[in-house]
């Protein structure tokens, strides 16, 4: 899982930044713009984002301001934090997958188009609900972890 | 009701004045029932996604270019040198015309109804150097110009004889100002003075496109309305319409004018030149975007277009 | 409507308290908008991530990646070195080398993170060794680290300049004399503190030795210091748009980092793209629903009234500038830059410029307080980032980590607010 997170995920930003890149090139040095480049940098460009957000998912690092767990003492008190924030998550999470679900629908019934070359924008917009449902997964993996660990009083950290 | 009504120009444009006015008549029109708030600047998204928005009903009114991304037959509105002077304009574009109507049709599909069409004005060239050949569509000039990430554009500075450069818009104005490029195509003159009066140093009316918007209403908020408020509201939107035709002209010459005052200076173009220009764009652009959105339906919108135009 | 704003917001600091990551958090305040607010959130979505796709964003990534492939790759250690040359002989030399040092790499990296976690590692030793306090030492380089949002490029400049439309080149520049300001702060006040510590120095090293050194070093750090070049130069130059500026460091420091380098390695280059792509995917889920509650706010009109609802208890544009800062002080206290600057830059603006504080100007105001507020606690993150590579314990950084914020970062907050020519001087030199 790992090895499969850092060759998509690097993949991903260095094809975004080789795109830019040509860009320059061909406008500066060359002085024939691509047509089109800029709106093939969209789909690898949302990808890398959500496949980003799932991978922090995963990692459990995405951001969080963490300021009450400077106040609790024992780690019984830290994991019963985490296990509320799991769950706060959790219930979050689910409802803005809903209106990820319906932003899907939307999209797959209007059918949009790019401007010059027409590919569909469905392929980038579908990214939107299948991360979305992925981090959902792993946050429900977390909570799984915090609540055993609690119930057989191991506690981790991180 | 408060409807919330979307527009791409700043608060303090003409276009939100004209606004105004229309939200007046719709407050009196309708005793008080509809109110319309104005969301200048694009503040709710730009024109693509608030037409998308229009359409699913998260906002109720815009008025702003037609966005081509649902559909693509909707670029015939912006078919360059369709038109080529205001009364083959309001021939197409304005009440009756083929284009508004056609237009009417492929918005009704996407769950909007079109109210008013608002003329803006004729397409130019914006450079932040002198001009090179700006008459001679033939001559390459090397100069490369941002245009907006829509095909005929794109395919309408290659063959005026520029570099065509698609550039996002939120980085134009750096872009022209740095020097990334030399200048713009797909505005004109109010567009122009609105976001690149400080870097346009000339301007060329060339007559490149006519930029009509559209001023539209979801059909859901229109269908919640009580018959007697929608017909105010159409009525408005009808003296909106009306209004503009009437100053749109004037309004673009004094564009130019307020252009020419921040210093840019302003290349006329002979009518044989606009006319050999037309010409060149006519038959290498036109065929490729009507490839694109299907031959027989655009070239039989295309033939009613030119037959209402030449009865004027 | 007012009234369900502030409700949204109080859910978003509690959900914020309870440690829940930050996306979350603002789903959660839109929760509140959606089911008592009765605010429409159908196609909200859909707006959100046309807003994500904007070109423009995609600085943010490339410049982290690029920073990211600094810190790894060795890029960032010759230009210390570079730095050091000249002044690392001097009795508190090595403390202003770590703040120049960061100011530099700041030129580079558009993030806070990369200052600390690329000379952290090779500089906190050093100066232990040297006889600074650990703690101090890592306190010093975590606060100049944040140099890198203050020196352009910036992702919060960035942000902030996407969600104000107010030109990304000018609000670059308009942090560029804080940030150095900052610097010489730290610098002075380094060499101050350092009286107290037992330091041990090199012998003054001669003229020529002197020069001989610098020249040596100089060319080992050439092919560094010719990376902002490309990127300031790029970008001001003419030649390219910050994204594409932000792509082409990438896709020079790659083989500078692989061939002339030789830090980086096929292990850590993957390792580095995908913490890259990992904290960039953190920060636009975050981003996307901030804008989705931001725009839920322009919707219902929260700014004019919020003007409104201030300009009642005052019109003093001295007190509401002071009122802004604590406010931003306390933000900064609890969320990250670029999620403060998302949400209060809209909310704020409309007020700043009725009081005549331009968009520039406040784009300064606001990039020196968000950037402050990676060093406050209790969310400090660049503090904490700190405290793990220097291996010491927070609460042992946030004392002298304090002192700095106080001396070095507070008096630059209050010039920046009410001295306009420090932050928009510089912009209207370039024409902004
Ligand atoms: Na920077
Ligand atoms: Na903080």
């Amino acid at each position: 899982m790992e090895k499969i997170a850092k060759y998509v995920l690097t993949a991903l930003i260095c094809s975004v930044a080789l795109g830019q890149f040509v860009q320059v090139i061909t406008r500066y040095i060359l002085q024939v713009p691509v047509m089109g480049l800029d709106e093939t940098m969209l789909y690898p460009t949302i990808w890398l984002y959500i496949l980003g957000a799932v991978n922090a998912s995963r990692e459990n690092t995405h951001i969080r301001a963490n300021v009450l767990e400077i106040f609790l003492k024992t780690p019984r008190q830290h994991a019963v934090l985490a296990v509320i924030g799991e769950i706060a998550s959790l219930v979050v999470g689910l409802w803005l997958l809903i209106w990820a679900w319906d932003f899907t629908a939307y999209s797959w019934r209007v059918w949009r188009t790019s401007p010059t070359l027409y590919i569909p924008t469905f392929y980038a917009d579908v990214a939107l609900v299948l991360g979305l449902a992925l981090m959902m997964v792993f946050t429900a993996l977390h909570l799984i972890t915090h609540i055993r660990d609690i119930r057989n009083g191991e506690f981790h950290h991180g | 009701k408060e409807l919330k009504l979307s527009d791409v120009r700043p608060a303090d444009a003409t276009i939100n004045k004209e606004l105004a006015a229309f939200a007046d008549d719709v407050k009196t029109g309708t005793n008080g029932d509809v109110t319309i708030k104005l969301f200048p600047s694009s503040e709710l998204g730009n024109y693509t996604t608030v037409q998308q928005r229009v359409s699913v009903g998260a906002v109720d009114m815009a008025v702003q270019p037609a966005a081509t991304d649902a559909d693509r037959r909707m670029q015939i509105s912006s078919f360059p040198y369709l038109a080529q002077n205001w009364a083959q304009a309001k021939a197409i574009y304005g009440p009756g015309g083929i284009i508004r109507d056609t237009m009417a049709e492929l918005y009704q599909k996407q769950d909007i109804t079109m109210l008013a069409a608002y003329p803006v004005y004729f397409g130019g060239i914006a450079l932040n150097r002198e001009a090179v050949s700006p008459g001679q569509p033939d001559v390459k000039k090397g100069i490369k110009v941002r245009v907006p990430g829509i095909k005929s554009f794109q395919l309408l500075g290659e063959a005026l004889g520029y570099i065509p450069a698609p550039i996002p818009f939120s980085d134009a104005f750096t872009a022209v100002q740095t020097g990334v490029v030399d200048g713009v195509i797909g505005s004109g003159a109010e567009g122009y003075y609105a976001s690149f009066r400080d870097v346009t140093k000339t301007y060329i009316p060339a007559n490149t496109h006519f930029e009509v918007w559209y001023m539209i209403i979801s059909n859901e908020t229109l269908n919640a309305l009580s018959p007697e408020d929608q017909s105010a509201l159409k009525d408005a939107a009808k003296q909106f319409e009306a209004t503009r035709w009437g100053v749109a002209q004037e309004d673009q010459g004094k564009n130019e004018q307020k252009l020419a005052d921040a210093g840019a200076s302003i290349v006329k173009l002979s009518d044989d030149q606009l006319a050999a220009m037309a010409k060149k764009v006519r038959a290498e652009v036109w065929p490729v975007i009507l490839n694109d959105i299907g031959k027989d339906w655009g070239n039989g919108i295309l033939k009613q277009a030119e037959s209402a135009q030449g009865t004027n | 409507m007012v009234e369900v704003a502030l409700l949204a917001v109080a859910a978003l600091v509690i959900l914020l308290t309870l440690g829940v990551p930050l996306p979350y958090c603002f789903g959660g305040a839109l929760m509140v908008m959606y089911f008592v607010g009765d605010v429409i959130m159908k196609g909200n979505v859909l707006w959100g991530m046309q807003q994500l796709s904007n070109p423009v964003l995609l600085a943010i990534p490339l410049f982290v990646l690029a920073g990211t492939i600094m810190s790894e790759s060795g890029i960032a250690a010759s230009l210390l070195r570079f730095v050091n040359a000249f002044i690392g002989h001097v009795r508190g030399g090595l403390g202003v080398v770590a703040a120049v040092s960061c100011a530099v790499i700041g030129a580079i990296s558009g993030s806070g993170l990369t200052g600390i976690a690329a000379i952290g590692p090779l500089l906190i030793p050093e100066m232990e060794k040297r006889g600074y306090p650990r703690e101090y030492a890592t306190a010093l380089i975590a606060n100049s680290s944040i140099l890198g949002l203050l020196i352009p490029p910036s992702v919060t400049m960035i942000v902030y300049g996407w969600v104000t439309d107010t030109s990304i080149l000018a609000c670059f520049l308009s942090t560029l004399l804080p940030g150095l300001f900052i610097m010489f702060n730290f610098s002075v006040v380094n060499i101050f503190m350092s009286r107290k510590f037992p330091l041990i120095l090199d012998d003054k090293p001669s003229f020529s030795e002197l020069s001989g050194e610098v020249a040596r070093r100089g060319i080992h750090a050439f092919p560094a210091l010719l990376m902002p070049v490309i990127i300031l130069g790029g970008i001001y130059g003419g030649v390219m748009t910050p994204t594409e500026a932000a792509a082409v460091s990438v896709i020079y420091a790659i083989p500078v980092g692989f061939l002339i380098y030789k830090g980086l390695r096929w292990s850590n280059f993957l390792e580095a793209g995908k913490e890259a792509a990992t904290a960039v995917g953190a920060i636009m889920m975050m981003i996307l629903f901030s804008m989705i509650l931001s725009q839920m706010f322009v919707l219902e009109s929260v700014p004019q009234q919020l003007v409104q609802a201030i300009f009642e208890i005052t019109q003093d544009k001295t007190i509401l500038l002071i009122l802004i800062n604590i406010l931003l002080f306390f933000v900064g206290m609890v969320v990250n830059d670029v999620t403060a600057i998302i949400l209060i830059a809209p909310l704020l603006l409309p007020l700043m410029q009725a009081i005549g504080v331009s968009p520039v100007q406040f784009a300064a105001i606001m990039g020196v307080n968000t950037a402050m507020g990676g060093v406050t606690p209790p969310y400090a993150s660049i503090l904490y980032l700190g405290a793990r590579i220097g291996k010491v314990k927070v609460t042992k950084v946030i004392p002298p980590a304090m002192i700095l914020i106080v001396t070095g970062y507070v008096p630059v907050v209050f010039l920046t607010s009410f001295w306009p020519g420090l932050s928009t001087w510089l912009p209207s030199v370039f024409g902004y």
